[in-house]
């Protein structure tokens, strides 16, 4: 059983197949994850959290965007390619009096002599209270990417944000590595490529994207599920029956201020499965190159429902079962001398056999 | 460990990674608030259903074939912790006691307490010393899995009906012959019905010596040293033979019963004259001529005789054995089917004429392979009338549905070899003092020479042994085609 949990996009990982061992990013999160841990030692804990809700980023729908009707054949380019994809995971596994307690995981794979690779590095857990949510994300941002705004109260998350912003970290950290570690290759993202959020701003998404292609690197985002449509309809749901695998672009898209795309935006239906996908691919490159980009990772990787095998196992590796969020329990209680309680259920306490979850 | 359930007499327990605990594993569930404790014994041993196990699993696969290579950093070391919790297993464990006050009783009605009971292995000479399992006749039947002893007494195997099952060649007769020798030891008088010629020897160590039982020994192989007098012969004794080894007739039994009075009261009983009575007998044909076919086939066993000097034997052995303790092996190897069932009918009706007159104290009777030679009516009669005069048997057979469930639900103890046909192991499950999850669930897994014991003698609490070995000279083996064929290399 696979726990319902937050997906962040994408991270890079190192330049293959050597991790950079001098990378500060597994350190300073671990630092904090110790320290974090080490305030709540012998306090209580309540396991079995609710899962947390975030509000998934919402995508303003623009109003003018409209698909091309006309696909743009691809027959995949069997040049040897390095692809690689990032992906990370979050998720609470318990509450103390004074916070929750949290995991986070980032996966990198990549393909390279046809061969999957993977590196993973978590789970790191981390103490959040109020006390200290601001001081870990705002080092975590300083020490990563100079933010010059760390700790304000303007980006600061609530509690109930840190996990996945947390994550956002760390896939950002991954991809940025990756990007500077790793040349003429395909850099996968998990989402899209619009910011302009608290939690990716503009100039971190740019930086990435730049770094990437001063190493002729290009990134291409797969979003599993897109909320833009083109005259009331999902673009992924407009499907022409047409040889794949094909691309269809669109025009006319953009969003209100601060949201912004990098991005050009694609419709991508890459094998005869009747699925597709919203693709975003660095708007800095060439026309050419994105449909090069995509020729290429059709010749080098493998595709179920369309989806590409790197991506999918990055999103595998770093997904959190139900028996590692018992083995954090474990450790966390082992380790930490974090004392167990079972609050009631007030749910069931109130409502008996009708207080079940999901039935507000 | 942790105790999970409990769903009638069967109880799970959660065991982590660092907690060892195999099946037949004795665990004693104490609930100090109550004062008493279960003892429990390990039956299965399982993965703990722990989420999440199955995609851990499958995500180490993700292309289907080879496991993807890659680098886990985890600076925490929660993979130790993972692997505790994916490597738990859950203890599906038989309630088989309740212990309070120093004291075991079967029951097994109270619940202790899941979050605060302590669970702990007891080892097997702690749970005998409970469960008083020794005594004064200690039969050492071998090492246990804590390289410990496992010790029965003699006295539990008096008065008990036995049975020693398994497979062929996991050590069945080995371990007959551990039981005979240890009683002969304490001087008690042992038949054994031997099929296969392989009891003989027991006085002989492996490398030919003569060892403590050589004198206590008395190898009996019919028509040649054990025959049997005529004239000696009880009425009731030779009527049985007729009747059951040689299904004579009741009329034709009724009319020798006639002549064979007869001759005993001239004082006339011999081969002969008995011969010369039933030719001459003034009866109907058929009558003359059924007795006449059953006399010429115990004239050709060879088993009876007119000599005196040649028909001793028995006795003495009988007479020896009821002062020093002994063996009468009856050597059935080359013995023919209906010969082999009538020298069975002599000696049992010999022994329960001979305990009758308090010739004989008490027999343990061996019996390999019996429904090669017993007819199935004389089943329950061995259990149960032929106990009462002190006939104490042990059924040896590696087929255990061969053996009547009247005999099964009667069985006293049953040393359980290993058996993997399912059909076996539910005749098996068919004894009343045995478990049906018990049986199937540890013998099928036991290794060769081990041997599960159930009953009486282990106090009901099922134990497993390897059984210790013997200096004794084996002749139990299976002649082989290629035993001597040189190898080429």
């Amino acid at each position: 059983m696979v726990i319902e949990q937050y997906t962040i996009t994408t991270t890079p990982k190192y330049n293959f197949p050597q991790p950079t061992p001098e990378t500060p990013l597994p350190q300073r999160f671990i630092e904090l994850s110790i320290n974090s841990l080490r305030q709540v030692r012998n306090t209580t804990f309540q396991p079995n959290p609710q899962n947390i809700h975030q509000d998934a980023y919402a995508e303003e729908t623009p109003t003018q965007l409209q698909l091309k009707r006309q696909p743009l054949p691809l027959s995949p380019r069997r040049q040897e390619t390095t692809l690689a994809a990032v992906d990370t995971s979050t998720i609470k596994i318990g509450e103390t009096t004074t916070g929750i307690v949290i995991a986070i995981r980032g996966a990198t794979v990549w393909k390279q002599n046809r061969n999957y690779k993977y590196q993973r590095f978590g789970p790191l857990i981390f103490h959040i209270t109020e006390e200290n949510k601001n001081a870990v994300y705002g080092n975590l941002q300083r020490d990563y990417f100079k933010a010059q705004n760390s700790g304000s109260h303007q980006s600061a998350p609530t509690l109930m944000q840190m996990p996945t912003r947390l994550a956002s970290l760390l896939e950002r950290l991954l991809q940025t590595t990756l990007a500077k570690k790793m040349t003429d290759g395909l850099i996968l993202f998990d989402g899209s490529l619009t910011c302009g959020t608290i939690d990716t701003p503009v100039h971190r998404l740019r930086e990435i994207l730049s770094t990437a292609r001063r190493n002729q690197n290009t990134v291409i985002a797969f979003s599993k599920a897109t909320s833009l449509r083109s005259n009331g309809f999902l673009i992924t749901d407009l499907l022409p029956e047409k040889e794949t695998p094909y691309l269809l672009e669109t025009t006319g898209l953009s969003f209100k201020p601060p949201t912004v795309l990098l991005g050009d935006v694609y419709v991508a239906r890459l094998n005869k499965a009747n699925m597709a996908f919203r693709l975003d691919i660095d708007h800095e490159m060439p026309f050419q190159s994105h449909l090069e980009a995509v020729e290429k990772l059709l010749g080098n990787d493998a595709f179920q429902h369309g989806y590409p095998e790197t991506l999918r196992l990055a999103h595998i590796l770093c997904t959190f079962t139900a028996n590692e969020v018992l083995a954090m329990q474990h450790f966390v209680t082992r380790r930490h001398g974090i004392q167990i309680i079972n609050r009631p259920d007030m749910h069931r306490l109130l409502f008996g056999p009708f207080g079940k979850e999901g039935y507000a | 460990m942790k105790l999970y359930k409990k769903d009638g007499n069967i109880m799970q327990i959660l065991s982590f990674p660092n907690e060892s605990a195999e099946k037949g594993d004795y665990l004693m569930v104490e609930d100090a608030d109550v004062a008493k404790a279960l003892i429990v014994q390990v039956i299965d041993v399982q993965f703990a259903a722990v989420q999440g196990v199955l995609e851990e699993l499958l995500r180490t696969l993700p292309d289907g074939a080879e496991p993807i290579q890659g680098e886990d950093i985890d600076p925490l070391e929660i993979a130790p912790h993972i692997t505790y919790i994916q490597d738990a297993t859950l203890l599906v464990c038989k309630i088989r006691a309740t212990l309070e006050g120093g004291t075991l009783s079967p029951s097994s009605s109270w619940l202790p307490s899941r979050s605060q009971s302590l669970i702990k292995k007891i080892s097997i000479p702690e749970l005998m010393k409970l469960a008083k399992v020794n005594g004064n006749l200690p039969i050492i039947l071998g090492g246990t899995k804590d390289s410990t002893l496992l010790t029965i007494d003699a006295s539990e195997i008096d008065g008990t009906l036995n049975i020693i099952t398994g497979k062929k060649g996991c050590g069945k007769s080995h371990l007959s012959k551990l039981l005979m020798a240890s009683l002969i030891g304490y001087k008690a008088t042992v038949v054994i019905f031997d099929l296969n010629g392989e009891y003989g020897s027991i006085g002989m160590t492996n490398d030919g010596r003569r060892n403590m039982y050589y004198d206590k020994i008395y190898a009996l192989t019919p028509s040649q040293n054990f025959k049997v007098d005529i004239d000696q012969l009880h009425l009731n004794v030779v009527l049985g033979i007729l009747v059951n080894a040689l299904h004579l007739p009741g009329t034709s039994a009724r009319e020798f019963k006639h002549i064979w009075k007869g001759l005993r009261d001239r004082g006339a009983l011999t081969l002969a004259n008995l011969g010369e009575a039933i030719r001459n007998c003034n009866c109907n044909q058929h009558v003359r001529d059924a007795l006449a076919s059953r006399f010429h086939s115990l004239v050709n066993s060879g088993f009876f005789t007119d000599n005196k000097a040649e028909s001793t034997l028995l006795e003495d052995s009988m007479l020896k054995a009821k002062e020093q303790g002994g063996a009468m092996v009856i050597n059935l190897k080359n013995t023919g089917n209906i010969d082999r069932q009538i020298v069975v009918e002599y000696v049992l009706g010999k022994l329960v004429d001979s305990l009758q007159n308090w010739k004989l104290k008490a027999v343990f009777l061996f019996a390999e392979e019996a429904h090669l030679y017993l007819r199935e009516t004389y089943w329950d009669d061995i259990v149960t009338r032929m106990r009462h005069f002190g006939i104490f048997t042990t059924f040896i057979t590696n087929q255990p549905d061969t053996i009547q469930d009247t005999i099964y639900r009667q069985a006293d103890n049953i040393f359980l070899f290993n058996f993997t046909n399912e059909h076996d192991l539910d005749v098996v499950s068919r004894a009343a003092r045995v478990d049906a999850e018990t049986v199937r669930s540890i013998a099928r897994d036991l290794p060769p020479h081990h041997c599960l014991t159930l009953g009486r003698v282990v106090h009901d609490f099922p134990m497993v042994t390897r059984v210790r070995s013997l200096d004794l000279k084996t002749m139990g083996e299976t002649r082989l085609f290629f035993a001597q064929v040189p190898v080429i290399a």
